[in-house]
């Protein structure tokens, strides 16, 4: 289970200029052995193409991928209470940006309790998956493919949650922020699903207490975490049709995490 | 029934000639006359084979004796029987390593992770299949099944490792893929322990379990964070993976 942390403060950030990729070259930076050895050979083999070629479209989609992996005991802390209990952040929710050769680029999660990371969604969506397979095992219903279908289903609602904040984003703006920030903030909802369904593993009827409580937090979380975004990316500041849809963003969340904790054997329901 | 066929002829490099027995005089000719197998004495009807390659298996006659030409006289070009490697080795398999390497993860409190320094997958292999048989045992064929969750569990694995380490991460996937392999062992006899928990018994079977996964997870994540570089400072998060890995396996065993 998560501990408790204290929240942390952020300072106010000047607009920053909305570019795809403000972290750099992902193949100079750190893990470049990583993406340059994985992606870059496969995408040699498969596309069949230079691997330049192969480099410069990957650089187009997905910023580096490292930087969403700079965390540590504190930071997971920390965050997961800013997660699960929003309106207890007494701080900012703006990201503190830092000149980076010229250019305007965010502080890695270490020192910026809003950044966005990856380890907190991944983790959250494996102990989502194990968390269903036990509770599929204590209603005697568990079977190895049972366990695949869940796999797919929370990877379907984690890819309808990026289609949720990308569609937003392209309504009210240019939509430009990068896909792993938008990947990253679509998986903080499995942390509270997994509090969900922690405590219905332990007392049945809870879930139907923490199940809103739990939905009404990932809507707050990614109704400020949006504002902070659109405010950033966004040129024209219309007022009503950004509260509307951040009022439609929050609202969803209610029947897609109902629907990610409903763990049963027939996974579309 | 002996037949009589034309075999071409032999010339024997020592200069002797087997002698089977009759006709020995014939045959000290060293430009060796045609071969024949000895007509009237043959009551087995096993036709003599001439074989290149010193094999044992050319003396199968038994009434030809074991004055046949032992495989040395018929020398040919390649390495004899005597000098080939021995299989295991050859194969790569090193039975005292393996039993070594097991051994280090049977105690939970010290992990001695110098003798898991050179990876090799044959250990995972087998503690693999001792624990498919175990799962056979209790009734389920899950050979596919735990096949594919240690490939995708060690691959998660690597990356989970090699993102936190950032630029000083240096774990490759064959040292990953044997670590998660050994450290399968506590998995693998938590379920021949729960071959004999009777089935009722819930809470026990997920104590055990638990036990037994948190001891796995503490074998892996000691011997991950010691073998590659970079993992020092976030040896609770790469354990956190480690312990959703092997929950999972312990929800194949006790489900």
């Amino acid at each position: 289970m998560y501990n408790n942390m204290g929240p942390q403060q952020g300072m106010p950030r000047p607009p920053g200029n909305p570019e795809p990729g403000p972290f750099g070259n992902p193949f100079t930076g750190a893990g470049s052995g990583f993406i340059r050895g994985g992606l870059g050979a496969y995408g040699e083999r498969i596309l069949g193409s230079s691997s330049e070629y192969v480099q410069s479209n990957i650089t187009r989609y997905f910023s580096d991928p490292q930087y969403y992996f700079q965390v540590n005991d504190q930071y997971v802390r920390n965050k997961l209470k800013v997660v699960l209990f929003p309106f207890l952040h007494r701080g900012h929710w703006t990201r503190i940006s830092e000149p980076v050769g010229g250019r305007l680029s965010y502080k890695p999660p270490i020192y910026d309790i809003n950044a966005p990371d990856l380890y907190i969604p991944f983790m959250a969506f494996g102990t989502y998956v194990v968390l269903a397979g036990f509770s599929l095992g204590l209603n005697g219903k568990f079977t190895p493919e049972a366990l695949n279908w869940l796999f797919v289903k929370g990877l379907v609602g984690w890819f309808l949650q990026v289609m949720l904040l990308k569609v937003t984003l392209l309504s009210l703006g240019s939509g430009e922020a990068p896909l792993l920030d938008i990947v990253a903030y679509g998986g903080y909802a499995f942390a509270g699903l997994c509090l969900a369904g922690f405590a219905k593993i332990m007392w049945g009827y809870s879930y139907y207490a923490l199940m809103p409580w739990t939905c009404l937090c990932t809507g707050i979380f990614l109704v400020k975490t949006m504002k902070r975004v659109l405010f950033a990316e966004v040129r024209s500041y219309d007022s009503s049709k950004h509260h509307y849809l951040l009022l439609f963003l929050a609202l969803v969340q209610f029947p897609l995490l109902i629907w990610l904790g409903n763990i049963s054997v027939n996974w579309l329901l | 029934m002996t037949k009589d066929f034309a075999v071409p002829p032999v010339v024997f490099p020592s200069g002797g000639s087997p002698a089977p027995g009759a006709n020995v005089q014939q045959r000290r000719v060293p430009t060796a006359p045609p071969y024949q197998p000895p007509r009237p004495s043959a009551s087995s009807s096993i036709p003599f084979m001439s074989f290149d390659i010193g094999s044992a298996s050319a003396t199968q006659g038994g009434p030809f004796g074991g004055a046949i030409a032992s495989s040395s006289s018929f020398g040919g070009g390649s390495a004899s029987f005597d000098d080939e490697e021995p299989l295991l080795d050859e194969l790569g398999i090193h039975p005292d390593q393996i039993w070594k390497k097991t051994r280090s993860i049977l105690n939970p409190f010290r992990i001695n992770q110098t003798v898991h320094k050179d990876s090799d997958l044959s250990g995972p292999i087998f503690l693999y299949l001792a624990l498919c048989l175990f799962q056979l045992l209790a009734g389920k064929i899950q050979f596919g099944v735990i096949l594919g969750w240690v490939v995708v569990a060690s691959m998660f694995l690597y990356t989970v490792y090699n993102m936190l380490a950032g630029r000083n991460g240096n774990l490759n996937l064959h040292t990953c893929t044997s670590l998660v392999g050994y450290s399968l062992l506590p998995v693998v006899i938590l379920s021949a322990v729960s071959l004999f928990v009777p089935q009722g018994a819930g809470p026990v079977r997920f104590v055990l379990a638990g036990a037994f996964v948190l001891w796995a997870t503490r074998a892996c994540s000691n011997l991950v964070v010691s073998l590659a570089d970079g993992g020092e400072e976030h040896r609770g998060l790469i354990s956190y993976a480690c312990f959703l890995i092997y929950t999972l396996f312990s929800l194949l065993v006790v489900f």
